[in-house]
Order: C-alpha cells, then structure tokens, then sequence
C-alpha cells in the first residue's frame, strides 16, 4: 500500500492550490484515492502558501493539514531561502524515510539542513521546475505542472492519461473553485495562451518533460509500502 | 380559503362556544363594517388586560374593526403591552422572540406567497416602539429596503412600558425615565423620515383622535402592502401609567401631542396613489348605483 | 430547472439508486438541497459555510428552489425562517461559528415554535481572537437547544445527513429542527468522493397540516399556544405550559431517535467492537481516528473506533453497551472545553476510563499520531516519533 502526506509550500501565483486539485483529481481518474486541504490565510501574490494533498491507493479518511509529511514540495526557492513559509524551517514535521523536492536550479540547502535531512534517511531532489516550464511553455506559471508532473513521474501513482483529463477539467471544465483569487490566477494563465487547447499542450509538454526526467534522474520509486 | 376555516361547520352550531357562534353570524368576518358602527357588530378582540385608561388598547379595537379581510389575516407581534392584547383576538397571531417581528414577517409573506399565489394573505406587524425602532430596528429597516409586502404599525407608547417603564429609542429628549435616570440625552427616532427613506410605498403618522381617519389609514397601509410594498404606520398610543396620564385626560393628551409633534401625516407612492383614487371612485359608483 | 420527479422518501433514501463524485463538502450539502424539494432558503455570509448559501442561490436561479434571499443578519435569517416555515414551506439556511451564536436566540426557539427546519452547521472559530477556521465549539452550544444535531464525518455524511434531515425534522412524532454540522474547511472546501441519489428525483413537498402544530395560514385553525403567551396567565399557569410544552419538545428529539436508525443506521458506527481501547469521535475527529484505528492495526494494537453520528438524541444506551468492557476510551476533539468527552463521561460508569483528549482548537488539524499517543499511554507502550518539529 502507497500512501503519501504531502506538503506542498510555495508563494501566492504559483498556482500551488491549483496544482493539488490537479494531484487529486488525476487520483480519483484513476480510481485511487486523494483527499486535499487548501490552505486558507489571506494569500497574495508572492506571500506564502500552503496545500495538502493525501493520496493512496487505499480509502482515505484523515482530514486537514498535513502536519506529520513524508513529502513535502517546494515550488519556490525562497520558501527556504527567505523563509517565505508557514512551517519553519521548511523540513519541520518531516517523518523519516521521506521525500523532499525542491524547484531550485543550483543547490540552495545548508550544510546543516542536508545533515538533517540525511539523518531522517530523506531523497532530496533538486529538480528546475521553473526553468522547465520557460523553457516548453514559455512561461513560469506551468511550474505547478513540472511539480506534479515529477512527483507522479516518480511515484507512479496515476497514468499521463488520468493527468491530462485532471488539467483538462480544471482549465476547461466548468469545475467549482473554492476561492476567488484562484478563477482570477486560472484566467490569468488562459490569457497568455491564444487558446486553451494551446494551454493544455503546453501543461502536458511540461508534464512530460517532467516524467522523462524522473526516468533519466533514476528517481522513479521502487514498489514499496509506504506507511504514513 | 379563509372563510371556510371560521366557519361552523353544520351541526356543530348548538356545540360551539356562543361567543364563536356569534363571532361567525354577527362578526367582521366576510363583511365589511363602517367603523362607526363600532358596537353594533360582534369585534373580532372584546376582552384584553390592558391598564385602564389604556391608549393602545383603543387603538387595537379600532385596528382590529379595521382589517379588510381578519379571515385572512396574520398578526405579528413581539414583547410588549400590545401582544397582550393581540394575542386576545380571533385572528390567529404570532409571538416570535424580541424584535424578530419584521424578520418573521418577512418569511411568513414569502411563504403565504409560495402556497397561495392567487390568494390575498395580510401580514401585519403590530409592535411597540422598543421592539421596531430599538431592538428590531435593523430587522425593520431591513424588511423595507427589502420592499417586503407587509404592513408595519408602531404603537409608540414613548417607553418599555411591559418591563416597567425605561426609556426607547422613541421616548422624547429630556424625559426621566428608568434607565434615563438624569433624562433622555436624544432625540425621538424620526421613524416616519426613515420609513420613507427605506422604500416604504405607504407611510402614516397619526394620534389616534378620529377613529374614521384612523380606520381609513390601517385599511389604505394594509391594501397599499398587498399590492405593492411596505407600508408603516407611526400611531401615538400614550402609556398612562409611566407618564401619569390620568384616566381622563388620555384623549386630551393626545389632541394635545396631536397640535404638537403628531399632526395627521399621510404619504404614499404615486403609484399607491393611483390605486387609491381608482378604488374610491369604484366605491363611490357603486354606492351612486345603489 | 431539469424536470425532477417526486418519489417516496424512504425509497429516495435507502433505495434509490447512487453515482459515485468526487466533490467538496459544500457542493455536498447544496446536492442534498437539490433533492430535497425545498421551497426556501434565507443566506448570511459568513465563512467557511458561504459556499454552501451561494451554492444554494445557484438552485434557486435555476429553478429548484421557489425562494431565496441574503438576509440583514443570522438573527434576521433564523426569525425568517421561522416565519416562513409556520407559513408551511420546507425551509433552510446554514451559518458557521459566530454567525451560530448570534442567531442562538431564534434556533434555540424554534424547537418550542415547533419548526421543521434544517440548519447547516460549517464549524468554525468563535472570536476571540478571530480566526475562521474549523474549531466545532459552537456546536457545545447548539446542545441544549432542543434540536436534533448530527455531526457529518465527511462529505458523503454531509450529503446524506442533510437530505435525511428533512425526513426526520419533518416526521409528526418530531417535527423539531435538525442542524447538520460537519467541520469548515477540512470538509467544506475539501473533496471527497459521494455517492449520491439521481439529480432527478426529490422528496415529497412539506405536507405542512401533517404536523402535531398546524401552520398559521389561516386555512387551519392556529395552535392556541401560538396565540395565548403563557405569562399572561396566572405564575402557576406559565410554568405549567412552559414545563409541559418543554417536555413534550424534548421527548420529539428523542423520538427521531427510531428515524435516525431507520435513514442513518443508527446514531453511532462501531469499528472493531470487541477492541481493547476505544476512540469515541464525532464529525472530522471520527476521520482521523479511523486513521488511528489502521494505524493501531498495522502495529497489532487492539483498537476499535465509535463514531458518534447524532449528538442530540445523544446515543447514551449504545455507547454505553459498546463501552463496557473498554479499558480506555479516548475522546479527540476540534474544540477546547471538550463537549463530546462529557456526553460520554455522563453516559457510561467508570468514567476514569475516559481520556479527554487529545484536543486541538483555533480550527488546526488533528494529528492522528497524537490520538495515537493517548492509545499508547493507555496500552503501556512506550514509543519514541522521529519527527522533526
């Protein structure tokens, strides 16, 4: 059994909340299990956010923050290195035998947090999420897709197919958005693209990318049973 | 259906209580009584526990002998001297919380609305001037920017006369009263001026001197509702007891109030005006035809 | 608006045929709202439970719904409510938290005005200091007004509990309101997955004359307690109608008790019954204890969950009897003054047994691994987390 606490941390524009609907709904399209907890503080641009994802191929009953991951997401470099964060330092919580990725062209931790981190027997990957998404969408706002693209490219969870029709859903559905400042960030990216078909090449190009590389980097998982 | 519910029905007459038989044969209900014959027509509330020389006890006779339709009206009430009273009549009524009347109000039309779309159902809200100006107050305004279909009438005593005589929001400035130990430090609540300003199509302010002038205001607020929107009116019904009125003098006090703060005072809606001049000329025609 | 069917409500309950969704707990409670055949809805912002009240203004622009407002206030809303349901239309409105608080007034009157009304409950934080999100104290209050309370686990509860609510609140051997309360946030902004009814099927209209006190519609005769205010007769009168009246509005909240087994299964669910050491949890503490419960399982722990799906009638002879041989009982809560730990210290003998705690409050998750810790102290296991805080 597979069960992953994730926390994901990076700064208002991101689209990180976006990004954890995504991770659930390509759970439920493959017929596994997701459960998500946005966090709600006043979130503005550039200023600290949260998200919460459960998923498994198990039924999931647990609600609410996660305050005990075993991964955790960073999708902007100053969450650690400005302390843009809610939970400091950004590992705090982290339980042992983990995963920590982190959207970081060059290595951004301390001596003391790879002592930490390697004591917990966590995979630190640094992996250039943003670099990924200017490079084939042509725009920083697809690096919540690079995200998840690599965290399902490692896991395995769900299918390239249950991706597209999460992203699909979201951009082209009529689905229902909790919060007013994400359908403003969900019409800012529709803007940048001509059409939303556009849009959702470019996202799964990203994901793609992002599933490759999973391959190449060797951090795809072994089959395991993940207790959290 | 209305009618149907007040009526006896057949072999049950001899069983009845004589007081309904009498409400039924010799009442208001299905008829309409010139105010002037008050006392020749079985009233629709005869008995209530109001201190003598009680203002508003008058003013709910003469309300209540008023109603177009009591077999198809509802009363709304709240804490207070008049809930007393009304609670006594043979029109069904309702005692919700403190200053929730106008919220009652409100639902209660809406859903007299729903069932009863062909129907006309009367809402009316009679309340004391704590209960709509002072712990109702955002409940009342609101019902009328609402534009509620429902009659507001404030029998203003000037003071909590029910809980032993405290000063309102409607008691005049400089009065000592309980809870105003060194006087009243504002104003009265001009409650007619908000009224209008809130959206209310038909606004009166009256000192309940002339009972056919009074009669002729509740049945305009009342068929203004029906048909338009709120309506409300400000009636001046003197506690005798907390500003030691004697029995005698109450009808003088309110001539008195009445050359002072409390002159007639009608506005309607041209609209509600409109409607007006058409039914009373109807009225007049039938009467010449008669 | 769709065309809908009215079909029998016990086959649209237990019956009819269910699809699998994947949505939040406020589009849950708007969906049961859907089937319900609700004439009226009054709304107040206040979050987290505005999802649900704009959801429901959705349903009555598209036709599902007869009426519908944005009240002045919560006191406003629940007094209007309860206008229009003496009026004979099925009514409902939800609130969170302080909004509760304000309006207490009109809802703890309205069991004595014997009004069918469904209240959605979206817990959150009573100020001070503000916060919005999920600490379910507010429903400590709700306790003792008379009303039936259900406390939603999930979004699948909170689908069910609040289309069942109508069947019970409206249920002549009742006819007192329902609320249905499940955690802001972690439930109504979170998804789940919900088997639901057909869209469309609802339930019968309010018959509102089938009813121990009749509508004031002046198509009836009115209630007399309606009409006559106790306290204008003699002292002893008064307390007479107010004591027997009172009685007779709290033994119909133990009467829905036969409904809540008949719609719901039962006012509690029992998980593990012949375990060791029991969790005792209600509304979101119950998902995370099913967490705990696993957990234990994993690690050849014996314990076993009660999940407390109705707090008022409180299922004091159920849990009593689930209780009895358990060595421990561990009661976590979303609140502070922990209100659900003294249900069950006032129901079950040897209430030493009873931990009341873990508790978290100011709406911040509950850590399974903290329930856990309680279960290990009880079971004498000594267990070092390496975690990192």
């Amino acid at each position: 059994m597979k069960r992953y606490n994730i926390r994901l941390a990076g700064v208002g524009g991101q689209g990180v909340v976006t990004s954890a609907h995504i991770i659930g709904n390509a759970m439920s399209n493959s017929g596994k299990y997701a459960s998500l907890v946005p966090f709600f503080g006043s979130e503005k641009r550039m200023a600290p956010v949260e998200a919460y994802v459960r998923a498994s191929d198990q039924p999931i009953y647990e609600v609410g923050e996660v305050i005990f991951p075993n991964v955790i997401m960073i999708y902007h470099p100053q969450v650690i290195t400005h302390g843009k964060s809610y939970t400091m330092p950004f590992y705090s919580g982290l339980k042992e035998n983990g995963m920590v990725i982190i959207n970081t062209d060059v290595n951004i931790l301390t001596d003391e947090d790879w002592k930490v981190l390697e004591e917990l027997n966590t995979k630190v990957i640094e992996f250039p999420a943003t670099k990924i998404a200017l490079e084939l969408a042509g725009t920083e706002l697809a690096t919540n897709m690079a995200m998840l693209g690599l965290f399902f490219g490692i896991t395995k969870l769900v299918s390239q197919e249950d991706i597209e029709k999460a992203v699909r859903e979201r951009f082209l559905g009529n689905t229902f958005v909790a919060s007013g400042g994400t359908a403003a960030l969900d019409s800012a990216i529709e803007k940048k693209f001509k059409k939303k078909v556009e849009l959702l090449e470019k996202n799964m190009m990203v994901i793609k990318e992002a599933f490759k590389m999973a391959e190449e980097q060797g951090w795809v998982e072994e089959e395991q049973t993940a207790i959290a | 259906m209305g009618l149907e519910y007040v009526r006896i029905t057949t072999g049950f007459e001899d069983y009845m209580p004589k007081d309904y038989v009498d409400l039924v044969k010799y009442g208001q209900f299905g008829k309409e009584y010139d105010i002037q014959d008050l006392g020749t027509f079985k009233e629709l509330v005869e008995e209530h526990p109001m201190c003598a020389g009680c203002f508003m006890a008058y003013f709910i006779r003469v309300f209540y002998a008023s109603l177009p339709n009591p077999e198809d009206s509802i009363v709304i009430g709240t804490a207070g001297c008049a809930r007393l009273q009304l609670s006594q009549a043979a029109v069904p009524f309702i005692y919700g919380n403190y200053g929730d009347t106008n919220a009652v109000a409100s639902g209660l039309k809406r859903a007299l609305e729903i069932r009863f779309p062909d129907k006309n159902k009367d809402v009316i809200v009679v309340a004391g001037d704590g209960g709509l100006m002072d712990i109702g107050f955002g409940m009342t305004m609101h019902s009328w920017f609402r534009r509620e279909r429902f009659t507001t009438i404030m029998v203003d005593n000037e003071v909590y006369g029910n809980t032993g005589g405290q000063e309102s929001g409607m008691s005049p400035k400089g009065v000592q009263l309980k809870m105003a130990p060194k006087g009243k430090k504002f104003d009265k609540i001009n409650a007619v001026e908000l009224a209008k300003a809130a959206g209310c199509v038909y606004v009166a302010r009256i000192a309940p001197t002339n009972p056919k002038r009074l009669a002729k205001t509740i049945k305009r607020a009342i068929l203004a509702a029906r048909h338009f929107g709120p309506t409300f009116i400000h009636a001046y019904t003197s506690c005798n007891i907390e500003y030691s009125i004697p029995t005698e003098k109450v009808l003088e006090d309110a001539r008195n109030r009445e050359k002072n703060d409390f002159a007639f005072y009608e506005w309607m809606s041209d609209e509600v005006k409109g409607f007006f001049e058409q039914v009373e000329t109807k009225k007049k025609e039938a009467q010449e035809v008669k | 608006m769709p065309e809908q069917k009215v079909v029998d409500t016990d086959y649209l309950l237990l019956e009819a045929p269910r699809e699998r969704k994947f949505i939040t707990g406020a589009q849950a409670m708007a969906e049961a709202i859907k089937r319900a055949n609700v004439d009226m809805a009054i709304a107040y912002p206040i979050t987290p439970q505005s999802e649900v009240m704009h959801l429901v203004g959705d349903l009555w622009a598209q036709g599902y719904l007869k009426d519908y407002y944005r009240a002045e206030e919560e006191y406003g809303a629940f007094s209007a409510i309860s206008g229009a349901a003496r009026g004979g239309v099925r009514v409902f409105t939800a609130t969170s938290g302080p909004g509760l608080l304000r309006g207490l007034e009109a809802i703890a009157s309205w069991p004595g005005h014997r009004i069918p009304a469904v209240l959605g409950v979206l817990t959150r934080v009573v100020n001070a200091p503000l916060s919005i999100q999920p600490d379910n104290i507010e429903i400590s209050y709700l306790l003792n007004c008379g009303a039936v309370v259900l406390h939603a686990e999930n979004q699948q509860d909170t689908f069910d509990f609040t289309l069942a609510a109508f069947a019970i609140a409206e249920q002549v051997d009742v006819y007192v309101p329902v609320a249905v309360a499940t955690e802001g946030f972690f439930v109504t902004h979170a998804k789940g997955y919900v088997n639901m009814t057909p869209e469309d099927m609802k339930l019968p209209p309010r018959n509102p004359y089938k009813a121990p006190v009749p509508p004031t519609d002046n198509e009836i005769p009115p209630a007399r307690i309606q009409r006559d205010a106790p306290v204008q007769k003699s002292n002893f009168m008064s307390y007479l109608i107010h004591a027997v009246w009172q009685q007779e509005v709290w033994a119909s909240t133990t009467r829905a008790m036969k409904y809540i087994y008949k719609y719901l299964g039962g006012p509690i669910e029992v998980v593990n019954p012949d375990a060791e050491v029991f969790i005792v949890a209600s509304g979101c503490a119950a998902a995370q204890s099913r967490e705990a419960v696993r957990y234990a399982q994993l690690e050849g722990l014996n314990v076993g969950l009660v999940k407390v799906k109705a707090i008022r009638p409180f299922p004091e002879k159920e849990i009593r009897k689930v209780l009895k041989n358990a060595k421990g009982i561990v009661v976590p809560e979303h609140n502070i003054v922990g209100w659900l730990a003294r249900e069950v210290k006032a129901a079950i003998p040897n209430n030493d047994r009873v931990v009341g705690g873990p508790r978290v409050y100011g709406g911040m998750t509950l850590p399974t691994e903290l329930i856990m810790d309680e279960v290990y102290k009880i079971l004498g296991v000594k267990k070092e987390r390496k975690v990192l805080v």
